[in-house]
């Protein structure tokens, strides 16, 4: 009964509600917004411990940004692996640190002119491939507009990817062996 | 115009309904793990408000409410003052599954279950305490190492069923649930215990060790704040219990009684065996706790993943 009731609200909100398509571009406009905003948060904050918190916040809404695109399996696994793990190593290696929590870390250094430039080279780069490309958007509803499900995934990575997913894995397993090596205590 | 109106009000009385089941819910695990722990250390536990003391958490709650919120010298604030919020906000996401199905139901709430340690580790950093900066790094290792068991276990079920969503999984524990399959009662024993140590319940509660860290990442914290901690890990415990009954159990399936009482009973008997052994078992040592995550339990749930193929593939 509890079930069918929840499920008869959420009818109700999901046919009746405000218009799908202005809260789908509001929540979008919030997302992107607060993710560029954490984004510039990682490199501005004078902590460095903020940082990391920051780049754990801005790496969860743009898991946020691919739900809009519906790749839920992109989403969670983006949380789980960049939040979950790696920002909570990087975390991790800042509370090892000795004598980090109090010192505030410049925010320029002498080469700010040098990567200005190439980080606007690569911003240009990126605008003429999005400008250039003709987005062909499937219309909603079809099965090409709920983008590929978990076994299409599955099926890519070990059928035409299985190359580069061996790659990849080859190449975590080096980054492991040389952790191993040089995280060893020498005798 | 009339009904936009309406369903915002909907959409906040369902809101509020799922915010008050989180609290309720919490509060009454709070009263029902300080009798069972009463009982079997043969005591009476909280007997004076309420039937059998069963009104103490909310005279408690009432209590940490109007306490007063002190805030130490030195803090970080940032970190301070959000680190309860990251505690508590990922737990009450995942109730957005609550009457819907999601084709990912099971990593989600993994993935918000893993975010849970950013609070921590906030917590830690920000309060300006030694104690607490231990107790947030020994909760990161922990949480971390206890996670991949955790997934693997997860991967086992998830391999039976076919699908990821919690509904199906559900659905394909019709005929028998998956615990009484050999090798899925291995991952289910490794799911109840690296569950118990993401949640950071005895014996794996270093991370809050009192006897050496007085009370870990949240030593400093008081009033509502604190209430926040208390509440992200009841909440966590019953998240923790809810999958595994999904995942093992068969979900919300039984005979006779409504689906939602199956639910609860299930994932309330999943917590009261969690208290069970957070009573009964002394706390490890945090050597023997990692050394017991990587050497056994990963190298088990891997087994059993291989054990789990090779079943599938037969």
């Amino acid at each position: 009964m509890m079930n069918g009731l929840i499920r008869q609200l959420s009818d109700i909100v999901n046919n009746y509600g405000l218009p799908q398509d202005f809260v789908v571009q509001a929540s979008f406009y919030v997302l992107a917004g607060l993710a560029c905003a954490f984004a510039f948060g990682v490199v501005a904050m004078r902590n460095i411990f903020h940082c990391a918190v920051s780049l754990a916040l801005c790496l969860f809404c743009i898991a946020g940004v691919y739900l809009f695109l519906n790749a839920e399996f992109l989403a969670v696994v983006q949380v789980i692996i960049y939040v979950g793990a790696i920002v909570t190593l990087f975390l991790f290696a800042i509370m090892l640190t000795s004598n980090i929590k109090d010192r505030s870390i410049r925010q320029a250094n002498s080469q700010a002119l040098v990567s200005a430039v190439v980080a606007a080279a690569i911003l240009s780069f990126f605008i003429y491939i999005i400008m250039g490309n003709p987005w062909k958007i499937p219309a909603s509803g079809t099965a090409a507009h709920a983008g590929p499900g978990l076994n299409d995934i599955g099926r890519a990575l070990m059928s035409s990817y299985a190359l580069p997913f061996e790659f990849i894995s080859l190449i975590l397993l080096a980054a492991l062996v040389g952790a191993i090596v040089i995280g060893k205590v020498k005798k | 115009m009339i009904i936009p109106i309406l369903t915002f009000i909907i959409m906040v009385i369902v809101g509020a309904a799922a915010l008050g089941f989180i609290a309720v819910s919490a509060m009454f695990l709070i009263w029902w793990e300080r009798k069972v722990s009463a009982h079997i250390q043969t005591r009476y536990g909280p007997m004076r408000v309420g039937w059998h003391g069963a009104l103490q958490s909310v005279a408690d709650v009432i209590k940490l409410l109007l306490k007063e919120n002190i805030t130490p010298a030195g803090v970080d604030m940032l970190a301070w003052w959000f680190a309860p919020f990251f505690a508590v906000v990922p737990s009450v996401m995942v109730f957005a599954l609550v009457g819907r199905d999601l084709n990912i139901g099971a990593l989600y709430v993994m993935a918000l279950t893993s975010i849970c340690v950013l609070g921590i580790f906030m917590a830690g950093w920000g309060s300006n305490n030694k104690y607490s900066l231990l107790g947030g790094m020994r909760s990161a290792a922990q949480i971390i190492s206890y996670e991949i068991p955790l997934i693997l276990a997860l991967v086992t079920a998830v391999m039976f069923a076919g699908t990821l969503s919690m509904q199906k999984i559900v659905e394909a524990q019709k005929g028998m649930w998956f615990v009484f399959q050999p090798n899925m009662a291995v991952a289910f024993l490794i799911f109840l215990i690296a569950g118990t140590a993401e949640v950071n319940r005895t014996p794996f509660d270093i991370p809050e060790a009192e006897s050496e860290l007085v009370a870990g990442f949240h030593t400093e914290y008081s009033g509502m704040k604190f209430a926040m901690f208390f509440l992200g890990e009841y909440t966590n415990m019953f998240i923790i219990s809810a999958l595994a009954a999904v995942l093992f159990l068969g979900g919300w399936s039984g005979p006779f009684l409504p689906p939602v009482i199956w639910f609860l009973i299930k994932t309330y008997g999943i917590v009261t065996l969690l208290m069970w052994i957070r009573w009964t078992l002394p706390r490890l040592r945090v050597d023997q706790l990692m050394g017991f995550a990587w050497k056994v339990l990963t190298p088990l749930a891997f087994v059993n993943l291989a054990v789990a193929g090779w079943v599938l593939l037969r």
